[in-house]
């Protein structure tokens, strides 16, 4: 096919020579290197114009000699603007790359509404997380990105957003993980795995803030991160994406146990092509990290395919599979301030193997213009052990079936309805061997006044039994309102309720790790919230967003981990009636029209257990994020700054009780982070390199006790497409 | 808001961003003054031999290649006397000893660490006196007596020996 492109633009040339004119030409790429087909090129001042193929090329004939400027536009991606172009006496080769929109909100989509709505017309504040940027960013797992988000902040691998969890040390979650609509939770803990995400097949991700139980159900109480797969090629596409980094000596010779630089690598091969109806992304990851810490290593292997059959232009059924195997050292926390990167003595050469899979059916059938079924299902394996003494191992089988149907019942009045149940079956010698059942009911209606005015109303009915305990239901309304005064000013409000059931780890866990000793707790009940939001985004100018909202959630017998003092052993409990409320202010510029953009957002969190009145463990009071990044010439450059307040609460007993030595020691979290990536399109390579600085000023912090984040590293990194 | 105060506010950041990451965040905590030394646990194991008069815990700068290593020069430690059917006894170099007489430990690495034995009531000095009752080993490798680190400002723990009187251990050289 290329060498049939070339003759032909070769006997173009000619014609184009013989006539006297010229031509522009070139390719237009993403970020990735992903070629974008359709791209609008339009040469500004004259009719002259073109429209991108599959392969990214482009071509505009017929130019006589003159200074031209081109303009690109795509769907879903920033317009951008060239430099004068002169045509002297030959054609003029002009490769671009194209980023993707972050927030420019009017035209980006968002799914976690389980259909296609416009992210400006929602009710709730949500935000976007760019493919792109797990690779320029050097993200390996969607975690590290995650922490960049306005108003969430992560403490090790649990997320909170808006103050909804603590740390539990993988038992449950408040927040929901869903990839193309299939959720992704283990059957025994609850837990969401992050790090089995295959980073790199991300298109985007998607973060709704608040509840969002009366959609999902349990384990969205706090909100919802939807992760959408890229799409699937219509030409074969290959790529590879690999990195090599090292982490710096620690800052205190003291904490250099290692006397080296740690490494740490990785690399994805991925293919994608249609072959009739039948398409498909294949990908293979391996990641390994000797870390920064003794007895912190990892290996990773992913495998990832998403395959999909058309049977129709309506109708397609899609099998995703996504598999993951991790062997690593087992850190629980230090040994003491002094030896803050190896682990106490007793815990020495700890490990834990995993191994995980998912495997998920979709089906979706376009039964009419008005009607839309999705029939979803998936089996989720999750295995884990440990070499501690005594040995932990936990094996489980998660069954998830869902049927949803979409249905415009008038031209103002989408309908989202659906039914879905779930099992699980454990063995464990943590949890025993209990099994679960969960099954659920929903009907959300949105109610579109010709956008002005968005109403969203929904219920959903719950009910869930662990094993031998009582089974519960619990009823989640909801409501929300959209309004757009006009184009630059739109208020949102929402007002719903949330659950979560207990998971089984919370209910039975019974074991002994790192010198704390867990026990069951069969009188355990579901937790519920309430919550509430106002927001306004407002666009005074166009180079300027501003959002702002408040919000207040009110918990009540929330479910967190503690120690009972009468026993000394920690146990999970509804031990609080708690409050998390505060407010939400972001600022997203354009300094320079696509070229520099700056995003600052600050969030205030008031997280209090409010009868006893004493802050929550681990939320931080302030949360504050700026990024600045520059893109131009092929060049792109980044700079991120993180701030998290010192958190009020940790898990003081663990303190206390001297399980955890030096364990009051945090401090505020100040992180900064470069990133350098320059595209090598223009001179005819396929190849983007990536520079990554990550914690640039070595600053030391923990988000769990007793656990310090990762010291400055750097990375090194490319991605091929083919 | 301007193209002027959006490039003020990117300046002012960026002083905030530098000034707040001046610190470098958790530090270690002052190294506590520990007084040099080692401590553990010995274990005896059967039934103690009539004969013995004397039982001390012994430490040499070098190894006991010769008869003429058991030396003054090559004694570092020696324990006061445990006493005679102990069955589990724990010491520390803190303790009062025979040598060094103080309570702080020269730092360094120490080849031979053991429990030594006499059947004279009085402290004798020469190889022949003694015999070796157990000897201490590095966890995992009995192929070798094992070396007693020390760091400085360390004090060192978990230095454990079992005399097992049934299956004593290789006597260094120059013994009867």
């Amino acid at each position: 096919m290329k060498i049939i492109y070339y003759i032909f633009f070769s006997l173009t040339l000619v014609c184009v020579i013989r006539a006297q004119s010229y031509s522009i030409y070139g390719t237009v790429t993403d970020t990735i290197g992903k070629p974008i087909a359709n791209v609008n090129i339009v040469v500004i001042g004259t009719g002259f114009g073109a429209s991108s193929n599959e392969k990214g090329e482009y071509f505009i004939l017929d130019l006589s000699p003159g200074v031209y400027e081109l303009e690109f536009s795509a769907v879903g991606y920033k317009k951008f603007k060239s430099d004068s172009i002169k045509i002297k006496d030959r054609s003029i080769n002009v490769d671009v790359i194209m980023r993707q929109k972050a927030i420019e909100s009017e035209e980006v989509v968002i799914t976690a509404g389980k259909y296609e709505q416009k992210k400006s017309e929602l009710p709730v504040s949500s935000e976007i997380i760019p493919g792109a940027e797990f690779i320029e960013y050097n993200y390996r797992n969607l975690a590290d990105a995650l922490r960049y988000v306005p108003g969430v902040n992560m403490t090790e691998d649990q997320i909170s957003i808006r103050g909804s969890s603590g740390y539990s040390r993988g038992a449950g979650s408040r927040a929901l993980l869903a990839i193309d609509g299939l959720t992704f939770y283990t059957g025994d803990t609850g837990e969401t795995v992050w790090e089995m995400i295959p980073v790199t097949e991300l298109r985007r991700v998607e973060i709704i803030k608040g509840a969002a139980s009366s959609l999902y159900g349990s384990s969205a109480i706090g909100g919802v991160i939807n992760g959408i797969t890229r799409r699937i090629s219509e030409k074969s596409l290959t790529m590879l994406n690999a990195f090599y980094g090292f982490y710096d000596r620690p800052y205190y010779p003291e904490w250099d146990w290692s006397g080296e630089r740690r490494p740490f690598n990785g690399i994805t091969l991925s293919h994608s092509n249609t072959l009739g109806k039948f398409g498909f992304n294949l990908s293979f990851t391996r990641l390994e990290d000797l870390s920064y810490r003794r007895d912190d290593f990892y290996k990773k292997y992913i495998g990832f395919l998403k395959a999909v059959y058309n049977f129709s232009s309506t109708s397609s059924i899609a099998l995703l599979a996504d598999t993951f195997n991790k062997r690593a050292g087992n850190f629980l926390y230090w040994k003491d301030s002094r030896n803050a990167l190896v682990p106490p003595d007793v815990d020495n050469n700890g490990r834990i193997e995993t191994n995980r899979y998912l495997f998920g059916i979709i089906y979706k059938n376009v039964l009419s213009d008005k009607y839309f079924l999705n029939i979803k299902t998936s089996y989720y394996r999750n295995n884990f052990k440990d070499n501690g003494t005594p040995l932990n191992e936990s094996t489980s089988h998660l069954y998830r079936g869902e049927i949803q149907l979409n249905a415009g019942l008038t031209e103002q009045i989408v309908l989202t309805t659906g039914v879905e149940g779930n099992t699980s079956v454990v063995k464990s010698n943590l949890f025993g061997n209990p099994n679960s059942f969960g099954a659920g009911v929903y009907a959300v209606a949105d109610i579109n006044l010709d956008f002005p005015l968005i109403i969203s109303v929904g219920i959903r009915y719950d009910y869930s039994k662990l094993d031998s305990l009582k089974g519960s239901g619990a009823v989640s309304p909801k409501i929300g309102l959209n309004y757009k005064l006009n184009d630059n000013l739109i208020f949102r409000s929402s007002l719903g309720t949330g659950f979560r059931a207990p998971t089984l780890a919370e209910a039975f866990t019974s074991t002994s790790s790192g010198g704390i000793t867990v026990k069951p707790n069969p009188d355990i009940k579901s937790e519920s919230n309430t919550t509430f939001e106002v927001g306004v985004n407002y666009i005074p100018f166009n180079f300027i967003n501003l959002d702002f909202a408040v919000f207040r959630n009110e918990y009540y017998n929330m479910i967190e981990p503690g120690i009972d003092l009468s026993d000394g052993l920690a146990v999970f409990d509804n031990v609080l009636r708690a409050r998390i409320q505060g407010l939400e202010a972001n600022v997203s510029a354009s300094v320079i029209p696509r070229t520099l953009d700056l995003a600052l957002n600050y969030t205030y969190m008031w997280a209090r257990d409010v009868e006893k009145n004493v802050a929550l463990k681990y939320r931080p009071r302030h949360l504050f994020y700026s990024s600045l990044n520059f893109n131009k010439w092929n060049l792109h450059f980044g700079i991120e700054f993180r701030f998290w307040s010192k958190v009020e609460k940790i898990d003081d007993e663990l303190v206390d009780l001297g399980i955890v030595v030096d364990g009051e020691k945090r401090v505020p979290v100040y992180v900064t982070d470069l990133n350098f990536g320059y595209s090598l399109y223009s001179i005819g390579m396929p190849v983007n390199v990536y520079l990554n600085v990550k914690n640039l000023f070595n600053y030391n912090y923990v988000e769990l006790i007793g656990n310090l984040r990762e010291i400055r590293s750097f990375t090194l990194g490319l991605n091929l497409a083919i | 808001m301007s193209y002027k105060n959006i490039k003020t506010t990117i300046s002012i950041l960026s002083v905030v961003i530098l000034l707040c990451s001046c610190d470098h965040g958790i530090s270690p905590k002052p190294a506590s003054q520990e007084v040099t030394g080692f401590s553990g646990r010995i274990t005896f194991v059967g039934t103690w031999p009539d004969s013995i008069k004397r039982t001390h815990i012994v430490v040499f700068k070098d190894p006991l290649l010769d008869s003429k290593d058991f030396n003054l020069l090559n004694i570092k430690f020696i324990s006061r006397e445990i006493p005679f059917g102990t069955a589990v006894y724990y010491y520390s170099s803190k303790d009062s000893s025979v040598i060094p007489g103080t309570e702080a430990f020269t730092p360094g690495e120490y080849a031979y660490v053991a429990v030594a034995q006499q059947a004279s009531d009085e402290l004798l000095l020469v190889r022949s006196a003694w015999f070796v009752a157990g000897v201490y080993y590095t966890p995992g490798d009995r192929s070798q007596p094992g070396k007693l680190i020390i760091p400085e400002d360390t004090f060192v723990r978990n230095i454990d020996i079992v005399c097992d009187f049934n299956n004593p251990p290789p006597q260094p050289p120059g013994g009867n």
